[in-house]
């Protein structure tokens, strides 16, 4: 797919380093949310503050010395969450436990689900103003959508995710025509019942990306792929954003029996742990990754967002990862 | 027929005054309660969802689960082998669940939901249904590193489990629920399943033993688990068409539970519409020997309100079908 990045006016290094997409936010940030919650605080009132966490953020990225960037999500809480406010069709329930003593609103679909405006050009518009390095747009994908929401409106599960494909394919549009060139739509949920991957996720994702000129990324984590791969590979993405370091490399035994085909942003450190991997434990995995992919197909990044660690690990951790790339990079000229 | 619970309820609603469990949980947390204090909380919601489930026509309840981090790591925890790990996803279930790791011989070590079974009889003015993971959905949530093989890994988590239906059963429970949701997505072990069920049968005394799947569609294997040694099976409708028609021409030697609300999506059910299902099965089994049930436990996938206009629902679609098979 390095043609497809060219083709893009991206040049882009051997072995582009970025990350899943979420950053710890600033006390700043979180305190004005939970204010925000007690209906002490407005939306707009949260917005300078969370402009300045992604300055902080961006500016962070570009002295590690990450390739492809994010903004870093200090304007969301959950993932589906967000995106359902914003969308028609939406109302969001009463909580809900997701495990031990957490909970979490869950969004309900009560009508036809309609894109209204545009959710997160705005945002990627401030954080590409600020860099020269290119920034991803992200969106959390139909499947995702559909599965993390209760339905009261539409008949099944596929009617349901496709009809937020349509509403999706309306914000990818504004994004590319904002000038975003690669472009994230996470799906965490794809695994979740493999029998649907061939029933619909196949169709929605295409609904998603149909026609919009842009590098496509997808980025699953928690998941079991020994039951969607290879099929998996037919969804019209060009770039598998997979938890790996997590999965102690497994999937790396499944890509000697089928190849993988498409390029790959390989997760190489840990975000659920505290421990700073040393770089080289992330080279021998990127190694690990090399034996079964080429070069040019291969991205570096950490296993998922990085937001529940705190911001010196975050630092830390992409330190590490930059540091073990570059060498990596060396040693392939 | 009877209206009954088929597992958790949700252990917080919206209300501030509902809210306590998950506040003095993050007080335990930071140390600031001890946690006999906290038990104390536990105790409360127990109480409170017993009688909102009566409050809303439940006619055979649970404790509601409260006290449960979750259905696999509780029972995991006070096992002796095992050891409680990072977090996973259960099913296809937006919830999370702590993974047992197994690193010596699986053993009970003491009662695991005694204690709160003879709490909920005690303080609750219907009858009680304790709950039990069953050894076959137990073994597979967890890693094992110490059998290297799985059906003998089945079969212990089976005596295991064998003994605490039996100390259930001497403290005077008459229904006890097995949940076995994973033998739906594993057919192929279907005979390691088959013993396991029979080692826990063999100890359940006076009770009565009530296997409920869930997460998946129960059509294809209906005939096998009508042939377990079990007095009632639970059955989630969610998932299939299919199974309407596999009970529609086999009939059942189990009395059923109708798992005919789902507990796992906010739409309420229409109740004509529902009471129509039930009644095309009672074409095939006595009234008197079904339960009207939810599609699975409603806590981690509804919120508190809409759970219990769930139960409300399920009592008027249980009043309905009364009415319609008159």
């Amino acid at each position: 797919m390095r043609k497809k990045l060219e083709s893009l006016g991206l040049n882009l290094p051997l072995l582009p380093t970025t990350t899943v997409g979420s950053f710890p936010k600033p006390k700043e940030v979180m305190e004005a949310r939970k204010k925000l919650l007690a209906g002490k605080l407005t939306k707009k009132d949260l917005r300078p503050l969370e402009e300045q966490a992604t300055r902080f953020w961006i500016k962070t990225q570009e002295e590690i010395g990450i390739d492809v960037l994010v903004d870093g999500e200090m304007y969301r809480g959950d993932m589906a969450t967000y995106f359902a406010e914003n969308l028609n069709g939406f109302k969001i329930s009463g909580l809900v436990r997701s495990y031990g003593n957490r909970y979490y609103r869950k969004p309900i679909i009560t009508g036809k689900i309609k894109w209204r405006g545009p959710i997160t050009v705005d945002m990627w518009k401030f954080s590409q103003s600020l860099t020269k390095k290119p920034v991803k747009g992200m969106l959390t994908g139909p499947y995702t959508m559909m599965d993390w929401s209760f339905n009261e409106h539409y008949p099944n599960r596929r009617e349901a995710c496709l009809d937020m494909a349509r509403a999706l394919h309306e914000e990818v549009k504004a994004l590319a025509d904002a000038g975003a060139k690669i472009i994230q739509v996470d799906e965490p949920a794809l695994s979740a019942r493999p029998e649907e991957l061939n029933d619909f996720i196949i169709e929605a994702m295409e609904i998603v990306t149909k026609g919009v000129n842009a590098y496509f990324i997808t980025h699953s984590c928690y998941g079991a792929f020994e039951f969607i791969y290879p099929d998996m590979l037919k969804l019209s993405v060009d770039n598998f954003d997979l938890e790996m370091s997590n999965s102690e490399l497994d999937l790396v035994e499944i890509f000697k029996r089928h190849p993988f085909t498409k390029d790959i942003s390989f997760g190489v450190v840990d975000v659920h742990s505290h421990v700073i991997e040393d770089i080289a434990t992330v080279k021998k995995r990127i190694k690990r990754a090399l034996e079964v992919l080429k070069p040019e197909q291969l991205w570096i990044d950490p296993d998922c967002g990085l937001k529940t660690r705190t911001t010196e690990e975050t630092i830390a951790k992409l330190n590490v990862l930059v540091k073990a790339t570059k060498e990596m990079r060396a040693s392939l000229k | 027929m009877i209206t009954a619970s088929a597992g958790s309820y949700p252990r917080i609603g919206t209300a501030p005054e509902k809210q306590r469990l998950r506040s003095e949980y993050a007080r335990l947390e930071r140390g600031e309660i001890s946690k006999e204090d906290f038990a104390r909380v536990q105790d409360e919601v127990t109480k409170e969802v017993i009688e909102e489930q009566r409050r809303a026509g439940i006619e055979l309840a649970t404790d509601g689960q409260v006290r449960w981090y979750d259905q696999i790591s509780h029972f995991a925890r006070k096992l002796s082998g095992c050891e409680i790990k990072g977090l996973l996803r259960l099913f296809d279930a937006n919830f999370y669940f702590r993974q047992p790791v197994i690193n010596g011989k699986v053993q009970w070590a003491a009662p695991m939901v005694v204690d709160e079974f003879t709490f909920a009889k005690k303080v609750s003015p219907i009858p009680i249904k304790p709950v039990v993971t069953g050894p076959y959905t137990l073994a597979k949530h967890s890693i094992d590193k110490h059998y290297h093989n799985f059906s003998s890994l089945v079969a212990d988590f089976a005596v295991a489990i064998g003994k605490e239906v039996n100390a259930l059963a001497r403290a005077g429970a008459e229904v006890i629920q097995l949940d076995e949701p994973s033998i739906l997505k594993n057919p192929q072990d279907f005979e390691i399943f088959e013993s396991a069920v029979g080692e826990v049968s063999k100890n359940k005394g006076e009770a009565r033993l009530a296997l409920y799947t869930y997460f998946g569609d129960a059509a294809k294997l209906y005939d096998k688990l009508q042939s377990l040694p079990i007095d009632i099976l639970g059955l989630d409708f969610s998932y299939s068409q299919k199974l309407l028609d596999v009970i529609s021409s086999s009939g059942s030697e189990k009395e059923l539970g109708l798992g005919l609300v789902d507990g796992r999506n906010t739409r309420i059910e229409d109740v004509k519409e529902t009471a129509k299902i039930a009644t095309e099965i009672l074409k095939k089994i006595d009234i008197d020997r079904v339960y009207l049930t939810p599609s699975c436990g409603l806590d981690e996938y509804l919120p508190r309100e809409v759970a219990f206009e769930k139960l409300k629902n399920l009592v008027a679609i249980a009043k309905q079908v009364r009415v319609e098979m008159r």
